[in-house]
């Protein structure tokens, strides 16, 4: 039934490998996919929660961590509400890359994104980098953080729900990003075929 | 009409049994029961088709209701998604798409909403059917032709959608393939509802294109074999393949796009080649260039040639391999320029052609090395494939424009100035080898040839030579070239193709040949010259002979024979081998004249001289060969030499005016004048315009005029309001020439090995009286001429109309790092003084 209250879009990013798709399937399927194949372009999920006893809808575009397809992944930061950047905690050059992740969401992201860092894969043993150090490099950047592991099913739902809880609340505060107009509106609305019943901004 | 009617009358009746028996339902509003009975009680039965009517009829004749009825099956369709019970989700998608497309035009958008809701509610599955299905409703409505366009609505989750089921990654590929024909499907039917009107929703801006672009191109390439035809022909049945319909669906998009719109589809196309390393190797990137050339609209397609050329030197998608990139895309540009030629007017053919030479001139500015060098190469095929898909005035044009970037060397210039020499003289090459020669004065107007001969004295033995090449591919109509590559002596064989010298190539060699003989002369001269720079020389030569041999021309070209034997005898810079090689070329070049021209008694006098040299001197004879070995110096006894006179004797037999003849060479240290020029007097002559009286009254007077002055002087002050522009091309060619011709002089006279009797006559002696008198005559009869002949001829001769010209001379000033020739002025020194510093030793 349309009758969710909020939309939000949700945009994951990440080297590959990091395990997003992983991420994204537990969360909306509850199941974690053996032998996921590799990301190609966009994949997109959707979910609606609850949250204080109103339906937020959230919109998850999934993107390929792979070089190659940066140009058409980049194009979809642009709408986006809230940005998951995924590294591996298992394995270094994941999370060295974040500062370079970090420089694409500054060009093409709007400003004012929720920009969430996320460490998966915490259930693995053979871990590189400690969690203060994933913690502490998202405390310099603005960014929530969190540890996850979509294998374990854990803080993956979590994740969603404080997201959802967060963009809730700033919608509801009016604080949500005003976006130029050429995007059309940004919250419920955003896609106003989708959703004219929403609430949006009321 | 009829058949309209009865579907009414049935659903008049029809109605009101429902009216009356649905009691239990009566508390449900009409337009919720009429959609409920559209539902069967098994989704397998489908849709019940007598209740769709009277559904469709309801809200046709209550028009007020169709939002609600939209809204209704909305929630119906939403609710069993949820339930999953996609039989009955089908069926509502099914009803959903009837009733849109009846609906008239006025109650479109009260429907339209609800619709794409539930298009967007289907997507938004994870079930690929319920995907499909949504793709199938939505193409539906898309090719909807609504008058009034609903401005508010947003198309961007659709473009969102649609470009990731592109990229399905579907585990079954059938399954995938019909993803991404749904997805390709998708995109195709937002292009279509938006693309003519971007208030609806600007389809053109980055974040559409930017995943539309990436989108098709990622499904064209899944193409087993790229074949690019001009125009796909349109599929009778669905398409299958996602790269057929994805092919299809960009050359919608690309023949859309309006001039400001193009660079929107460009951008994601080259940012796509590079981020998927497509450029090495580039078959695809060819494949995908070819489609957007054939697709755009012809007069927009210069900007593709430009969007390509301006990212040729990006440096995006090379990796370490920066050079092969670029050679790569250069490539690419090779294979889409000929496209563009043929729609390309005016100044942006000039713009393509800066292009490409800006692109070289960086090029050269780098290290070179192997990949660099294939960028050049392929920089030079896109120029000369531009050129040949354009008109010939505008490869003349094009070749101008490519003469005034080369850089002047003077005195050392530096290596890259002279690579950058070298390849603009290869562009050149390229471009005059598409440029098929009609008339001679066509293919050289003044500046162009002017330009040549100046290059062609260049310090640069390689310069030399590629220009020699240049003049040989303009010169030869009669694809003689390869015949005559190197200097030959049986040319019976060669199965050469000679036609009869026309009336303007006539007025042509009269008006410049003095000046192409000067420069092939010179050329003849330097120290430097390799074996191939002298057969180059001697081709250029020998092309003349075949293009231009007639009574009229023939004295000119046995004087500049006559002359190249001389400087064999003379030069004292020439090595052994480069005197043995102006031999050869000597008696190559008089053999060849009897073949182009009615003179046998000049051939038997040729093969005489052959056939001495046979016996007694085979180093006079070709091949022209780099070392000589044991020959000391090369023979020099008389009847192993051309004799001037015997010459004179042989062709005058034939009738051909041998006055020039007898006078004494032009190229030595004899007299400045434009010796052709005269030949206009018996061509006036025969036919009856001057008579022979007057022209020698002319001559007279203009022999009583003072002896002592400059004969330039008293030649310009007649020549020049005749033809202006020859008297400065002319005046700086002897300027030039004379320095040299003098210092030619000077040893000739201390020459004291007698060769034969006339040439020691003429070194000793220069011009004996009565060949001044005769010269000086003949000058008078020039004057004359000039003052009598008709102008237009020339005129039209010299100054040929040319389309660019405006922005040729624009651009031309705004070369500042190559200057051009300077202006004609007799205060400047002349350039060619520089290029010959050894000459001056003596
Ligand atoms: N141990 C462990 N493995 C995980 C976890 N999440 C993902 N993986 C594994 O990591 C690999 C990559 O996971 P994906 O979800 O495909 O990674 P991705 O970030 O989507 O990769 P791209 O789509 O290529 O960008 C898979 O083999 C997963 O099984 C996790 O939480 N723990
Ligand atoms: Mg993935």
């Amino acid at each position: 039934m349309e009758d969710y209250k909020f939309l939000f879009k949700v945009v994951l990013v990440g080297n590959a490998g990091v395990g997003k798709t992983c991420l994204v399937r537990r969360f909306t399927q509850g199941l974690f996919p053996p032998g996921q194949g590799a990301t190609i372009g966009v994949d997109f999920m959707i979910k609606t929660v609850e949250v204080d006893g109103e339906k937020v809808k959230l919109q998850i575009w999934d993107t390929a961590g792979q070089e190659r397809f940066r140009s058409i992944t980049q194009s979809y930061y642009r709408s986006a509400h809230a940005l998951i950047l995924v590294y591996d905690i298992s394995c270094q050059p994941t999370f060295d890359c974040l500062p370079d992740w970090l420089r694409e969401i500054e060009e093409y992201a709007n400003n004012k994104v929720l920009r969430i860092l996320v460490g998966n894969k915490t259930d693995r043993e053979d871990r590189e980098i400690p969690r203060h150090i994933g913690s502490d490099f998202a405390q310099r950047h603005g960014m929530y953080f969190l540890e996850t592991s979509a294998k374990e099913a854990e803080n993956v739902e979590r994740l969603f729900m404080e997201i959802a809880l967060e963009l809730m609340e700033q919608a509801k505060c009016k604080e949500l990003p005003k976006y130029d107009g050429s995007l059309g509106p940004i919250n419920g609305k955003t896609t106003s075929v989708g959703d004219s019943s929403c609430c949006n901004r009321s | 009409m009829s058949v309209f009617l009865m579907i009414r009358v049935f659903h008049m009746t029809t109605g009101w049994q429902v009216g009356c028996c649905g009691c239990c339902s009566a508390l449900r509003p009409r337009y919720k029961r009429l959609v409920d009975n559209i539902f069967p009680a098994s989704p397998q039965d489908g849709l019940v088709k007598t209740n769709m009517e009277k559904l469709m009829f309801y809200s046709l004749s209550s028009p007020e209701k169709l939002d609600r009825i939209g809204e209704y099956l909305f929630q119906k369709v939403s609710r069993d998604i949820y339930r999953r019970r996609h039989g009955y989700v089908i069926i509502a998608a099914e009803a959903m798409d009837q009733l849109l497309l009846a609906c008239h035009a006025q109650t479109l958008n009260l429907f339209v909403e609800s619709f794409l809701k539930m298009v967007q509610k289907l997507l938004e599955s994870t079930d690929p059917q319920l995907q499909i299905l949504a793709t199938q409703s939505f193409v539906r409505f898309a090719n909807i032709e609504e008058d009034t366009p609903s401005y508010h609505r947003r198309y961007d989750f659709f473009v969102s959608k649609f470009s990731s089921m592109c990229h399905s990654n579907h585990s079954d590929k059938k399954m995938r393939d019909r993803i991404r024909l749904a997805g390709i499907q998708g995109l195709q039917g937002v292009i279509r509802k938006t693309v003519s009107d971007d208030l609806v929703e600007n389809i053109w801006e980055a974040q559409h294109m930017d995943k539309i672009v990436p989108s098709l191109l990622y499904n064209i390439q899944t193409a087993e074999k790229y074949i690019t035809v001009e125009c796909l022909e349109p599929e009778s049945s669905e398409v299958e393949e996602p790269s057929r319909l994805a092919e299809a669906c960009l050359r919608e998009l690309v023949g859309r796009a309006s001039f400001g719109h193009i660079r929107s589809v460009l951008r994601p196309v080259l940012t796509h080649f590079d981020r998927h390393e497509l450029w090495v190797p580039n078959d695809f990137a060819v494949h995908v260039f070819k489609i957007i050339m054939y697709s755009i609209q012809a007069q927009y397609s210069y900007s593709v040639v430009e969007a390509l050329m301006l990212h040729l030197e990006s440096r995006a998608g090379c990796g370490a391999g920066a050079g092969g990139v670029r050679a790569a895309r250069a490539n690419v540009l090779t294979h889409i320029v000929a496209i563009a030629a043929g729609d390309s007017v005016g100044p942006s053919v000039l713009e393509i052609i800066n292009n490409l030479l800006t692109n070289l001139r960086t090029s050269v500015d780098r290290d070179s090395d192997k990949d660099e060098k294939l960028y050049q190469e392929a920089l030079i095929n896109a120029l000369g494939e531009f050129s040949d898909h354009l008109p010939d005035f505008q490869k003349i044009d094009i070749m101008m424009f490519i003469v005034s970037k080369i850089p002047q060397q003077r005195g050392k210039g530096s290596k890259q100035d002279e690579t950058l020499q070298t390849i603009l003289l290869k562009s050149l090459l390229k471009v005059g080898l598409t440029y098929r020669t009609t008339e001679l004065n066509r293919a050289f107007p003044f500046a162009f040839l002017e330009s040549l001969l100046r290059l062609s004295q260049s310090s640069s033995p390689r310069t030399r030579e590629l220009l020699q090449r240049i003049l040989h591919t303009l010169l030869d109509r009669h694809d003689n070239a390869t015949r005559l590559a190197s200097p030959e002596i049986n040319y019976s064989q060669l199965g050469l193709s000679v036609e009869k010298c026309s009336r303007s190539d006539l007025i042509f060699i009269n008006k410049h040949g003095f000046a192409i003989y000067s420069s092939l002369y010179e050329g003849l001269q330097l120290e430097s010259n390799r074996v191939s720079n002298m057969s180059s020389i001697y081709t250029s030569a020998a092309l003349l002979c075949c293009e231009v041999a007639s009574d009229e021309s023939a004295p000119d070209l046995l004087q500049l024979i006559l002359s190249i034997q001389n400087s064999a005898l003379t030069n004292p810079v020439l090595t052994r081998a480069q005197k043995c090689q102006l031999h050869a070329i000597v008696i190559s070049l008089l053999a060849l004249l009897p073949h182009c021209m009615h003179l046998p008694r000049l051939a038997e006098y040729a093969q005489k001289i052959i056939e001495n040299r046979r016996e007694e001197a085979y180093e006079l004879l070709p091949p022209l060969r780099e070392d000589y070995g044991d020959v000391q110096s090369p023979n020099k006894l008389p009847y192993l030499m051309v004799d001037q006179m015997t010459v004179i004797e042989c062709v005058a037999a034939h009738g051909v005016d041998t006055s020039r003849l007898s006078a004494p060479s032009p190229y030595g240290a004899g007299a400045r004048r434009p010796p052709a020029k005269h030949s206009w007097i018996e061509a006036g002559a025969t036919q009856g315009r001057d008579s022979l009286a007057d022209i020698t009254a002319g001559g007279a007077a203009e022999l009583d005029s003072g002896n002592s002055s400059p004969q330039a002087a008293r030649c310009s002050p007649c020549l020049e309001p005749l033809d202006d522009e020859y008297m400065k091309f002319y005046d700086r060619y002897n300027r030039g020439l004379r320095t040299t011709m003098q210092s030619f002089g000077l040893y000739h006279q201390n020459n004291t090995e007698a060769i034969s009797l006339e040439s020691l006559r003429r070194a000793a002696g220069g011009p004996t009286e009565a060949e001044r008198r005769e010269a000086e005559r003949k000058r008078g009869e020039l004057n004359n001429t000039f003052r009598t002949r008709p102008f237009d001829q020339l005129l039209h001769a010299t100054m040929p109309k040319y389309e660019l010209k405006e922005k040729l001379e624009e651009i031309f000033n705004s070369i500042s790092e190559c200057p051009l020739l300077p202006a004609a002025s007799p205060n400047k020194p002349p350039a060619l003084d520089t290029y010959f510093p050894e000459l001056f030793m003596y």
